[in-house]
């Protein structure tokens, strides 16, 4: 049984726009059937966790490991004690790892480390199906020149996601995450990420798309520790019906951090009147040697497009569809992988064709 | 630069020149806070009964409140009842002109620079506007000037302590409706124990015929400052307003709570501008004010407009955010502020634009400069209500670095339920080009004179808003703050 009064209220500043009671009703969702796990055609390990437990016979796990991990001290990413781990040594590159997380309903935690030592590689793809409150914690930690490649999507039918990221990064470290919420359920993406190594880049971007009575929010922090870091981050959020979509990217840049270049891009759309976008692009800099911008803005589609494309003769429904499609389209660009960048891209259309 | 900047640091030592202090008889409230004070506050100012009713309902609200800290700020904790909540100067109690003012009080506002007496202000300027001026001396309004000119054009420029006597009805109906008495903790101690500041209504269609200027003086020892400023631009009226303040160097803190209320009404406009040069501390963060303050402004009429334009060089910490409740269609709320941070100072200042009205605009241009060790921090909200159709927004927050050693922050918020709305957002951080640099000394500057250069052409934007005899000072006080933070 979980307390959920135990999240932060919303008068603390990091959770002002956090849906704590999406993340109860979520918790207490009646079951439902097993959604069909979905696995992109991509060669390397494939896990199913049904509920946060692993699905042996569905699984391949390749050099993953389960066991369980220590949790940390988040008020989320606290609750996954258990889950699945990637190790790789030296020079190692490995195949993708691709994990679909079914929900049936309640609650389910589960925890997740990579640990990627000098000069390796990874790729990771998440999918979340089904109903029911999905917490996740991931540890990441990249050693030298390390990269990981990661793409996140969130398509449950209801319930809530949850996910609590915690990565650092080595000298000349990289790393590259991609969310997509295109499902009905609601969610908070919560990361920090600390370019502990000099010369670390991080991209942790995406797109929240809701609907009817949804919450989502991305609330990311990036932190240069050391100097030459690059980061960029870069939301997109659309809005409907009486649904929220809120971007909070912070970037801080520490005292000896300099030459240190933080973007951030933050961009809303309100597809109806009654929606809401929020957007806090944060800066706290300490160093006076660096280049950090930003630039948010919120609206609605350009009606000179709009009407330009009706005088092409396409109709108003599909006008905006393509409208909005490219306006996603920005934040799921730099998913490398062909075939997974099809498959999100898919799916933020699946979502369009229902929300417009 | 990092050398450059080291010798910054250490050639930070221009003296705080309004820094001495006045020896003047005063009379205090007993050290301390709770109900008998803010009663003895009352009946010192006269007051009629409903208004002390409203001070002891404030009061009893504070005690239930707490201290706000979710700003960029390490404010030590504060003793509220190691403070006197009243000083006043021991003078006649009426004077019947300003000759009769104590010449004390005098000789400071003209060590200030403050004309109290009816003169013009840029003396051999011909044609330069008068300002009339309310001089606010510790807890009281010791001189307001050119009463009777303004008077015959319909406006009406007093102390607040005089106008809650002699205009009962048309205080009553206004105070606390911008600010009520609940909004925040240092809000609602104003509203218990404010004693004096400025009110000024100007009546329809009037333009006001002279700049407005309020000017503040902490000068005792141990006391609080908590002015309350209400104006009130009728229909069609049009008032500029300046504040300025200053206090000594002193080793302790003292806090300034001020609340200041402005409302705009059918087409009015209100022009209000600060430059709030409060004595920061010394270069290792000792003394200073605390400066937490409340400003915010209704544009209640169509098409009303309230500006506010603010140049923040001074205080220990700063906790003030000029806002706009942009109410009635059409209203424009606009935000111009240059904040300046230099040794141990700290500064959490921005603008709240709430969007209420339909086709309402607001601007937003923050420029934030650190220098020494301090934090500067921008913080603000654009918000857009359901029911705003066509608002637009345009916000604009650049910092600029001096040193190493110091922080900026930018913390915007923007929330948003209209899809109509058009809210853009843009910021910048950087520190001085060294191109630019050393351009201005190829030419002949001096490291310090190219730094100055460059600073005013980055507040630049800002200044221009200031009306020309604060835009001199202004631009004084931005070189003198920075002196030697760079070289």
């Amino acid at each position: 049984m979980t307390d959920v009064l135990e999240l932060p209220s919303t008068r603390h500043e990091a959770w002002r726009w956090a849906d704590t009671g999406g993340i109860a009703a979520a918790a207490a969702l009646a079951p439902v059937a097993p959604a069909k796990a979905d696995f992109l055609d991509l060669p390397g390990a494939r896990l199913l966790f049904v509920d946060g437990v692993l699905d042996d016979a569905a699984s391949d796990l390749h050099r993953v490991r389960i066991g369980d991990l220590t949790p940390g001290d988040h008020p989320l990413g606290r609750r996954a004690t258990h889950g699945w781990s990637l190790h790789l040594d030296a020079g190692a590159v490995a195949d993708p790892v691709q994990v679909v997380h079914v929900a049936t309903g309640g609650e389910n935690h589960l925890a997740a480390q990579i640990v990627l030592a000098a000069d390796t590689s990874a790729q990771l793809v998440e999918t979340f199906v089904g109903a029911g409150w999905s917490n996740r914690q991931t540890r990441i930690r990249l050693g030298h020149a390390a990269r990981l490649m990661r793409a996140v999507r969130m398509t449950q039918d209801a319930g809530f996601v949850s996910l609590r990221d915690d990565a650092e990064l080595g000298e000349g470290a990289s790393y590259v995450a991609t969310v997509l919420g295109a499902g009905d359920q609601g969610a908070r993406v919560d990361a920090a990420i600390t370019l502990a190594g000099a010369g670390g880049y991080a991209e942790f971007g995406g797109a929240l798309l809701t609907r009817d009575a949804t919450k989502q929010e991305c609330a990311v922090r990036v932190r240069h520790a050391a100097p030459n870091g690059q980061s960029h981050q870069l939301w997109r959020a659309v809005a409907a019906d009486t649904s929220q979509a809120s971007l909070a990217a912070a970037v801080e840049v520490a005292r000896h951090a300099q030459k240190t270049d933080g973007e951030q891009s933050l961009r809303g759309l309100l597809l109806q009147r009654t929606a809401t976008v929020n957007l806090k692009p944060e800066l706290e800099i300490f160093a006076d040697d660096v280049k950090c911008a930003h630039g948010a803005t919120v609206g609605e589609l350009d009606a000179r497009a709009l009407f330009y494309m009706a005088s092409r003769g396409i109709p108003a429904p599909r006008a905006k569809a393509l409208l909005t499609r490219a306006f996603v389209a920005d934040a799921l660009d730099r998913i490398a992988d062909d075939t997974v960048r099809d498959a999100f891209a898919a799916d933020a259309d699946a979502w369009l064709e229902r929300a417009l | 630069m990092a050398t450059k900047n080291a010798e910054a640091h250490a050639a930070v030592a221009k003296k705080y020149e309004w820094g001495f202090a006045t020896e003047v008889e005063q009379d205090f409230a007993p050290k301390g806070l709770s109900e008998d004070t803010v009663r003895y506050i009352s009946a010192k100012k006269n007051e009629p009964q409903w208004m002390l009713d409203w001070r002891l309902k404030a009061f009893r609200l504070w005690q239930t409140m707490e201290a706000p800290d979710w700003a960029k700020l390490n404010v030590p904790p504060i003793d509220y009842q190691d403070a006197y909540y009243y000083a006043e100067p021991k003078a006649k109690k009426t004077i019947a002109s300003l000759d009769e003012l104590d010449p004390e009080i005098r000789r400071t506002y003209e060590k200030l620079g403050i004309p109290i007496a009816e003169q013009e202000v840029l003396a051999g300027v011909e044609g330069a506007r008068r300002v009339a001026v309310d001089a606010v001396f510790d807890s009281v309004s010791v001189a307001t000037t050119f009463r009777k000119e303004l008077e015959a054009a319909g406006v009406i420029f007093r102390s607040i302590s005089e106008a809650i006597r002699e205009y009962p009805d048309l205080v009553r109906k206004w105070l606390g409706k911008v600010v009520p008495q609940h909004d925040n903790y240092f809000a609602t101690l104003n509203c218990a124990v404010f004693s004096d500041g400025t009110f000024v209504y100007v009546p329809k269609g009037v333009r006001c015929p002279m700049e407005l200027s309020t000017y503040f003086r902490i000068n005792a020892e141990n006391t609080g400052q908590f002015e309350r400023t209400l104006i009130v631009a009728d229909e069609g009226a049009y008032v500029s307003y300046l504040e300025g303040c200053t206090a000594p160097m002193r080793d302790e803190n003292q806090l300034h709570a001020a609340v200041v209320e402005l409302v705009a009404m059918d087409d009015a406009e209100i022009k209000y501008s600060t430059v709030q040069n409060w004595y920061p501390g010394d270069e290792n963060g000792v003394g200073g004010i605390y400066n937490f303050v409340t400003k915010r402004a209704l544009c209640q009429g169509r098409n009303s407009k309230v500006s506010w334009t603010q140049v923040e060089t001074g205080s220990a910490i700063t906790w003030k955010y000029p806002s706009c409740v942009l109410a009635g269609d059409g209203s424009v709320g606009e935000f111009y502020s240059v904040a300046v941070t230099n040794n141990r100072q700290q500064a959490d200042t921005g603008t709240k634009m709430i969007h209420l009205g339909k086709n309402t605009k607001s601007t937003i241009v923050s420029k934030g400069i650190s220098a020494g060790r301090s934090d500067n921090t921008y913080r603000g909200l654009v918000r857009v209500a359901p029911t705003a159709e066509n608002v637009r927004n345009f916000t604009q927050c650049d910092s600029l670095l001096l040193s190493d050693q110091c922080g900026a922050h930018t913390v915007p918020y923007i929330e948003v339920k209209n899809p109509s709305a058009q809210i853009e957002h843009e910021a910048t951080t950087s520190k001085i080009s060294e191109d630019q640099l050393f351009y201005a000394m190829s030419r002949g500057l001096d490291a310090e004179a190219a730094v100055a250069l460059i600073v005013n052409g980055f507040a630049r934007e800002v200044l221009q808003q200031l009306p020309m005899e604060f835009a001199v000072e202004a631009q004084k006080l931005l070189g003198i703050s920075l002196e030697g933070s760079v070289g």
